[in-house]
């Protein structure tokens, strides 16, 4: 109705030392729980320090892909709702070069050969078992370091070309942008979706490499989107305590992000999770069900049990309600919530191959996870620094502004 | 429409339905919305052709229960499904599923997932219609030309003389003040029923009476017995153009349906002339040695050991003791019927010829079945191999050891 109308913000949309001195903190945060990881963890190539990393940095990649899928999809539908928050995605979906360099810690073990949790980077552990033998042709340290190349590479250019024309925008006001960013996401979504799932099956499913399940990306990536909403959500929170955004952003639009942290984080992620499950169960092949086996055994058990109750009844019914949604405390709650649960997720999809029946927590499980996402928020927010945090002159401002839900 | 009423049931004016206010634009309509809802009106509607947002807060509409009803769908659907596969095969009628437990949850997912939702949308459905009182037959403002604008392109507000608040004139003056084009009066509909046509009304009726019918049939087919037999559906998959075995066809001269085989008749590789191979006798009498076909080395020996662990350790045991996972279950059964495996290491059946052993895993022996039919004779001699080693480990003298493994077992032992 409101097509490229003028707009006129009466909000301060830009934040600047405020954003720098948490961006410093977090960073510093970061930087020191990630040494003190390691050096309690036994080193850079110790076990223990390799797998906290490992866990921890898939957490972090997870909610920057959330967020490099949340940028592309806004633009492929020729989204309007979402303009006023598509800014802050943009700025955090940034952060792919720094996750890149997050996952030296993860990449430098297995390209020396020196890592103990990937046994197919170990030629002495692929000759005893013939599945590794013949999986080798895709599971060699070569192949592998051209392959985590390229998704990284790709995603970092994705994700700065998508800020770069957004910010163009602001100071051209063109709006071809809008469509060009259009055509370039459909092809980019299909690429998203196929590098997404290799990198889930490279980093996070070979660890155990006899194991296979198809639908694995799908479910780290339901688990990526649902963080990724959260973050942003307590993001925008974040700014509209410091007075950002104050106007721009209501609650129509926390409204939409909290039914999509409800459709992804809690339906979505239990459709796969059962998905996988029940045709595993049902077909009762010992190459798959022995994943199965060992986390539903032990006291894994109870993590298993703990992830049924805490990402799908309890938040299912607390975050069912609208006025849940509308609220900005019970969404930052349930935003807390799906963050936290998506940790012991990802600790459950790698700790159990690691060891089996006995849960190995360690201190280096948590300083990790401190680190990385102190420098995923701190990089995040020293880039936020001086940029307009909504797209002053996207022709659909004005919608998103005045968007209502029915 | 304009020349009704057709006919009244009273004589005299209709009495009065209420006022209609015609608006140009959403926004006037939202606007005259709130002006109706301030002047504490509750009898009272607005019209539009498409939803308009923002028109409940105007109208100061309180939220709706049907998210709760949906709920309650949902969890009824869930809980239905849930309650009647656990009823079905886990009480009423036990149905053993590939070794799964007679309730097994995961499943009953799948129709509980369905039905879950199947309930809730019919619920939302259902449930909307309800609390929007539709369908409804009926309405005054079915006659009034003007309105037939509301599916096109104008906005109205009904204001009805029910409501306690309401005053011919002065509701007309807020009406006319509150931006609207156009007020008119509505007059009741004294022509039309307001109650559902007899002629529909009949229909659902015998279309529900009729639904039980298929549920009374199968009631009545669990209680009673009959001597009929079941009726064919689809006779031509029933009856099919074809003959059976153990059937008269009258074609042959011997009328079986079911050809004998011709004397001499062998199958394509079944000639199995070699009576060493594939019986294991030479000359009548039982091979003291190994067929020529079969090579005595590793590759065969491992063949045998995997062909051994398949078919012989249910019952013989890993190392052919007698000892197996079937003679455990049915010893800790007591069936006395049960007679025990051999133990295939112990003397009497090391001094058996291999072809005799070959003949007893081919054709079976006491309570042992033939595996003829069921692995190949290659394999049953690999078996044999297997076995003969498994003899030899169980009676081996130190002479037969190398020089190696006998230091090892001095200085173990």
């Amino acid at each position: 109705m409101a097509h490229g109308k003028e707009v006129h913000l009466e909000d301060n949309i830009q934040i600047g030392d405020e954003a720098s001195d948490l961006g410093k903190k977090a960073l510093g945060v970061g930087v020191v729980a990630i040494v003190l990881g390691a050096v309690v963890g036994g080193g850079p190539f110790g076990k223990q320090f390799n797998a906290s990393y490992l866990v921890a940095f898939m957490y972090v990649l997870a909610i920057g892909l959330g967020f490099l899928w949340f940028v592309t999809i806004q633009h492929l539908t020729n989204a309007k709702w979402s303009v006023v928050v598509r800014r802050v995605a943009e700025i955090i979906a940034a952060n792919m070069p720094v996750l890149a360099l997050l996952s030296l810690p993860v990449i430098i073990p297995i390209a020396l050969g020196q890592s103990e949790i990937y046994e197919w980077s170990d030629p002495s552990k692929v000759v005893q078992s013939p599945a590794l033998e013949h999986k080798a042709g895709y599971l060699s340290i070569s192949f592998f370091l051209v392959r985590i190349a390229f998704y990284f590479g790709f995603w970092s250019l994705l994700s700065r070309y998508f800020l770069k024309q957004s910010m163009d925008q602001d100071t051209s006001g063109k709006a071809e942008i809008n469509k060009s960013l259009q055509a370039l996401s459909a092809p980019s979504m299909i690429a998203f979706a196929i590098t997404l799932t290799f990198c889930s099956i490279d980093l996070l499913m070979s660890i155990d490499a006899e194991f296979y399940s198809t639908i694995f990306g799908v479910y780290y990536f339901a688990g990526a989107v649902a963080s990724a909403y959260s973050l942003l959500s307590l993001s925008l929170m974040w700014l509209q305590g410091k007075g950002r955004l104050s106007h721009a952003v209501n609650r129509e639009h926390y409204h939409d992000l909290g039914k999509m942290m409800f459709a992804f984080g809690v339906v979505f992620w239990s459709y796969i999770a059962f998905s996988q499950f029940m045709l595993i169960w049902y077909g009762d092949l010992p190459e798959e069900t022995h994943w199965f086996h060992d986390r539903f055994n032990g006291d894994w058990k109870i993590v298993s049990g703990a992830l049924l109750g805490c990402h799908f009844v309890i938040p299912f019914f607390g975050l069912l309600s609208r006025h849940v949604k509308r609220n900005r405390k019970t969404l930052a709650f349930w935003a807390f919530w799906i963050l936290i649960v998506e940790f012991v997720d990802l600790y459950w999809l790698v700790m159990p191959t690691l060891s089996k029946d006995e849960i190995p927590f360690h201190i280096a499980d948590i300083l990790c996870w401190i680190g990385t996402v102190g420098i995923f928020i701190g990089a995040a927010a020293m880039r936020m620094k001086g940029k307009n945090l909504v797209p002053t002159k996207d022709p659909r401002l004005a919608d998103s502004l005045a968007f209502l839900n029915p | 429409m304009s020349e009704a009423p057709k006919k009244t049931k009273h004589t005299g004016p209709a009495p009065l339905h209420g006022l209609l206010a015609e608006y140009e634009t959403p926004n006037a309509l939202i606007h005259g919305a709130e002006k109706v809802r301030n002047a504490g009106f509750r009898d009272w509607d607005t019209f539009s052709p498409f939803p308009v947002h923002g028109i409940d807060g105007a109208m100061g509409i309180k939220a709706t229960i049907l998210p709760w009803l949906i709920l309650g769908g949902g969890m009824t659907g869930f809980t239905l499904a849930l309650g009647f596969q656990w009823w079905a095969n886990g009480v009423d009628y036990p149905f053993l599923i590939s070794g799964k437990p007679y309730w097994s949850v995961p499943a009953n997912i799948p129709i509980t997932f369905e039905l879950t939702v199947l309930f809730a949308a019919l619920t939302a459905v259902f449930g909307m219609l309800a609390l929007n009182k539709l369908p409804q037959p009926a309405h005054p403002l079915d006659l009034r030309d003007r309105f037939s604008r509301a599916t096109d392109d104008r906005f109205y507000v009904l204001v009805q003389a029910s409501d306690p608040a309401f005053d011919e004139r002065d509701t007309r003056a807020l009406l006319e003040q509150s931006g609207a084009v156009f007020v008119e009066e509505v007059p009741e509909d004294a022509a039309s029923e307001s109650e559902l046509p007899r002629g529909i009304l009949y229909v659902l009726l015998i279309i529900a009476a009729a639904s039980t019918i298929p549920f009374a049939m199968a009631a009545y087919a669990r209680e009673s017995k009959t001597t009929k037999t079941r009726f064919d559906i689809i006779p031509d998959m029933d009856f099919q153009q074809k003959f059976k075995g153990q059937r008269m066809n009258t074609f042959f001269a011997d009328k079986r349906a079911d050809r004998p085989e011709l004397e001499g008749t062998v199958a394509v590789g079944e000639l199995h002339d070699d009576d060493h191979l594939y019986a294991g006798k030479v000359n009548g009498s039982f091979a003291r040695t190994f067929p020529a076909a079969i090579k005595i080395d590793e590759a065969t020996m491992n063949r045998g050991r995997e062909r051994f662990g398949i078919y012989c350790t249910p019952c013989h045991g890993q190392v052919g003791e007698g000892d197996g996972m079937v003679h455990q279950r049915a010893t800790s059964l007591a069936e006395g019927t049960w007679v025990p495996p051999s133990n295939i290491t112990e003397e009497r059946v090391r001094l058996i010829p291999v072809g005799e052993l070959f003949n007893t895993v081919t054709n079976g022996v006491r309570n042992m079945p033939g595996y003829g039919h069921q692995i190949p004779a290659e394999d049953r001699w690999a078996i044999i191999l297997y076995v003969r080693a498994l003899q030899k480990s169980r009676a081996a003298e130190l002479k037969d050891l190398s020089e190696q493994e006998r230091e090892s077992l001095i200085r173990g032992g």
